[in-house]
């Protein structure tokens, strides 16, 4: 008998009805204009009130029409509790309403211990991958603690500081995206997440135990609030010495966010951290950075975190008050009859860009022909002013574009493009 | 469609912008030679090819010597030659410009010359040849008779000479066409119907008669047709002969202008950064008839603007009481004021009128010294590390949005390639603020600490803390 006998099991079959296709219609705000696009995806109900856990890349706030194919091949709506793009997961509700009326049933899958997998054991990836639906395919444990980290891999937003991933070389296609990796006994181990393009079998999943953490923080708040600090981690590696430091000690600043609390308390390039809050730390390879980052990240906050630091020979504690982690990326609109999509410039976005402040809004797209396009805006200009108004929140242009679908009159726009400021005239 | 290529494009990101033009000196010379019959066209080329030359120099870098071949223009019987101010690389510091030669036309070896410098109101480049080759030239003030400028008229004949390659010794050859328009950018300029001269090189009329000075060329649309390819549009831009001519006029009363120093200095400084045009919907709607504007996106820190009172987003209407002009394309208007600043010298003043929200506002600004330049910053090599170490000047605090003065550590100026330093990840641009875990405040301090790691044979790494777009990084470089 082959060793996957457990893909024939009773609580692998039981899997097996659990795993559904997702069908997501989305919005974006791209070229100046609302589209809608239809993607496809995987995802695993956990439990008998029709909870689902898919990727945030697949199921996003932006989507706007969610249909789950149970295994019985009968589609049911479902709709978004919550998302987090730092672990790309998202968790949706299946219409239980409709699911009763309509008489219809489904499993649910059980989480494993994702901390127990080992290198070199076998595993199963279910899902949807382009279109097919219920693909199963075996593979084994390629590394359980890998590390990678990417500004805008989950559609332009942050990932992977927080955890690292599974990898198998189980075949994961797109469309097995948030589709379940599992043992052969049938238990969730992983919701796949994605692969490289143009490599054979390098796939990669979020561990069980990160996916728990965050499904139960999604469903009881529909969000999670992760704390910042502003310091960008580097692995100490080899610099042991340099720092004059204990093997397995420390945590490398590579880099101090402008503005950020820790640069407010002092912090900077070059500092080692060796406790937070009294908890040593090592950050010596990459893969360890992630939970510290997590650490930091689970704080409350507002809240004071002690940071013990050594700078050259001295040694001493920085207190800094957290902040609210927040993406890049910024609230999306488009103001449809002047053909531009903009986005707000978020805390982060400012920040990075070392722009004075948040007021603003970034140009994501404009249509050619429309008013914006005929003015001279284009895509990453930042709309400061409307007729001399700060364009403090998306709500001063959609009053501004209001008001001129009233009264069609010229408005002035002042923008910045890197740091030239200039005006422009959206004529009616 | 035309495209106006202005020098700066070809050179990427310089200080300044300038349209290249030429001129001539109004000497006693400028009565020699009139012209007392009709001369036939290959009779007046023959003459007035004299007053054109190539011009070779090499760049010394860390890496290697670069020849550069440019033409010029003769301006006097010293043997002072102007070259367009694309002609040499803004960000090569004078100490690295070697060798220069001037070849008359057909010559096979060059005559030796000195750089002069940079002219910052005109953008020429000045050089002197040595006084072998000077009787063999003859001044282009010398076809100017009235020592000022005949203005072309329109549809007007014009010609000029161009010069091949080295290898075919500089041959010099004739271009005729007609001109087709004058544009003012902000320079008087004259716009013919093919190439007429190789810019840099001057342009004459029937006569024989200066009529301009060729300046960097227009590119041209054209559609590029391939297999698989129907049609795809390119910019071509032919950049050893040109059709557009800075007008006599706009020439000749500037010849003068020979640096008194090598580096170009006195600069003068204004320090309002990102001048933005704007374009006639936008100087409409603030009620500005028939005047332009221009937006202030910063002033920096500690510059004459600042102690003026000049705020960001303060929009320039008018210098010394005189209206910006409403020139096309609308950024002209910003090389005419940096003109304006161009033309004056540290320690002139001169009012600048401004609208602040609804707020008409004169503002008196005194002229500074330009702070020092990054291609005047010192610099020094270290081949074991495998790069050039470059002091942090003014500019890179305006880069780097960081407060200027007090500002620790080198840039970045060179990586050489697979180097211990090119291994470690750092690129060039990079500000290295930390070296060993201490800050350099300094560039000599930094060079000498550098040049302390180099000696030592023993060392294994070296630590650096490095900036890069607002970033840091610790990175170590192994030296064994």
């Amino acid at each position: 008998m082959a060793p996957a006998f457990g893909a024939s099991s009773r609580k692998f079959n039981q899997l097996l009805e659990s795993v559904v296709r997702i069908d997501v219609r989305e919005v974006a705000f791209e070229a100046g204009a609302r589209r809608y696009s239809a993607s496809i995806g995987s995802g695993v109900i956990l439990s008998e009130d029709g909870i689902v856990l898919t990727n945030a890349h697949v199921v996003s706030p932006r989507a706007v029409e969610v249909n789950v194919t149970l295994a019985s091949l009968e589609r049911v709506g479902a709709r978004l509790i919550g998302w987090d793009h730092w672990t790309d997961l998202a968790v949706l509700r299946i219409d239980l309403d409709e699911v009763r009326r309509r008489g219809l049933k489904f499993e649910h899958a059980a989480f494993g211990d994702s901390n127990k997998l080992y290198p070199g054991q076998e595993v199963f990836a279910v899902g949807t991958p382009h279109g097919l639906t219920r693909t199963v395919t075996r593979g084994i444990i390629s590394n359980n603690n890998r590390y990678f980290e990417d500004s805008r891999a989950v559609n332009g937003y942050e990932t992977g500081a927080f955890n690292t991933w599974l990898q198998t070389d189980a075949a994961i296609n797109p469309g097995n995206s948030g589709g379940p990796l599992v043992t052969g006994d049938g238990k969730v181990i992983g919701i796949s997440s994605r692969g490289y393009l143009g490599a054979n079998n390098l796939g990669f999943a979020i561990p069980a135990a990160t996916a728990r953490r965050v499904l139960e923080q999604l469903v009881s708040g529909g969000r999670i609030v992760r704390s910042y600090i502003g310091i960008v981690p580097g692995p100490l590696q080899d610099l042991e010495n340099f720092y004059s430091l204990a093997l397995n000690t420390g945590l490398l600043i590579n880099s101090v966010d402008p503005g950020s609390p820790a640069l407010k308390a002092g912090l900077r390039g070059g500092d080692i951290v060796l406790t937070i809050d009294g908890v040593k730390v090592d950050g010596r390879f990459p893969e360890q950075l992630p939970p510290i980052q997590n650490l930091i990240a689970s704080k409350p906050v507002g809240l004071k975190v002690t940071l013990q630091i050594k700078r050259g020979a001295e040694t001493r504690d920085y207190t800094m008050v957290t902040e609210k982690l927040e993406s890049r990326v910024g609230e999306e609109w488009a103001l449809e009859k002047w053909g531009v999509s903009v986005r707000k410039v978020s805390r982060a976005y400012a920040r990075e860009n070392q722009l004075d402040d948040e007021t603003g809004v970034v140009v994501i797209g404009v249509q050619p022909g429309f008013p914006a396009d005929v003015a001279g805006l284009s895509r990453s200009d930042i709309i400061t002013k409307i007729n001399q108004q700060p364009v403090t929140n998306l709500e001063v242009l959609k009053d501004a574009q209001a008001a001129y679908l009233a009264v069609p009159a010229p408005i002035l726009l002042e923008a910045q493009r890197n740091r030239r400021v200039s005006l422009y005239i959206l004529k009616p | 469609m035309i495209d106006l290529i202005l020098p700066f494009r070809l050179w990427g990101a310089s200080r300044r912008f300038y349209f290249a033009g030429f001129g001539l000196l109004v000497s006693a010379l400028a009565l020699a030679a009139p012209l007392a019959r009709a001369a036939t066209l290959p009779e007046l080329w023959l003459e007035r090819q004299k007053s054109v030359v190539a011009v070779e120099y090499v760049t010394e870098t860390e890496a290697d010597r670069r020849p550069t071949v440019t033409m010029g223009t003769v301006i006097d019987s010293i043997g002072t030659i102007i070259l367009p101010s694309n002609a040499i690389d803004p960000r090569a510091a004078t100490w690295q410009l070697k060798d220069f030669k001037v070849y008359a036309p057909g010559d096979v070896n060059g005559t030796p010359a000195d750089y002069l410098g940079q002219d910052a109101y005109t953008g020429w480049h000045f050089v002197r040849v040595n006084e072998s080759l000077r009787a063999r030239l003859v001044p282009v003030t010398a076809f100017a008779p009235a020592g000022s400028g005949k203005a072309p008229a329109l549809a007007d004949f014009v010609w000029g000479i161009g010069l091949r390659t080295k290898d075919e010794d500089f041959a010099p050859y004739i271009m005729q066409s007609h001109l087709a328009l004058i544009q003012s950018l902000p320079q008087r300029t004259g716009i013919s119907q093919q190439e007429v001269a190789a810019p840099g090189l001057p342009v004459f009329d029937r006569d024989g008669a200066f009529v301009g000075l060729a300046a960097s060329s227009f590119g041209q649309s054209y559609l590029q047709f391939a297999p698989g390819n129907r049609g795809a549009p390119v910019l071509l831009i032919n950049v050893e002969e040109s059709s557009a001519f800075i007008l006599a006029d706009e020439v000749l009363p500037y010849l003068q202008r020979i640096p008194k120093q090598v580096s170009g200095r006195p600069l003068a400084w204004l320090g309002a950064y990102g001048l933005e045009p704007m374009d006639r919907d936008v100087a409409k709607f603030l009620k500005l008839s028939s005047q332009s504007g221009a937006v202030v996106s910063e002033v920096l820190e500690g510059s004459p603007a600042e102690v003026a009172g000049l705020k960001a987003r303060d929009i320039i209407l008018a210098i010394d009481g005189k209206p910006l002009p409403q020139l096309k394309p609308d950024r002209v208007v910003v090389t005419y004021i940096e003109r304006e600043v161009d033309r004056r010298a540290p320690g002139d003043s001169l009012t600048v009128s401004v609208l602040r929200g609804s707020e008409r506002l004169e503002l008196n600004v005194k002229l500074g010294d330009e702070p020092k330049l990054m291609r005047e910053a010192d610099r020094k090599y270290f081949d074991r590390i495998g790069f050039t170490a470059r002091e942090f000047v003014y500019g890179d605090a305006v880069e780097r949005r960081v407060k200027a003065g007090a500002q620790p550590g080198v840039i970045v100026h060179f990586v050489k390639a697979s180097s211990p330093i090119a291994i470690a990840g750092l690129r060039q641009e990079d500000w290295i603020r930390e070296i060993d875990g201490v800050e350099v405040h300094t560039f000599t301090e930094a060079s000498a600490k550098l040049a302390e790691i180099e000696r030592d044979e023993a060392r294994a790494e070296v630590v650096l803390l490095v900036s890069r777009g607002g970033d840091t990084a610790v990175l170590r470089v192994k030296l064994k």
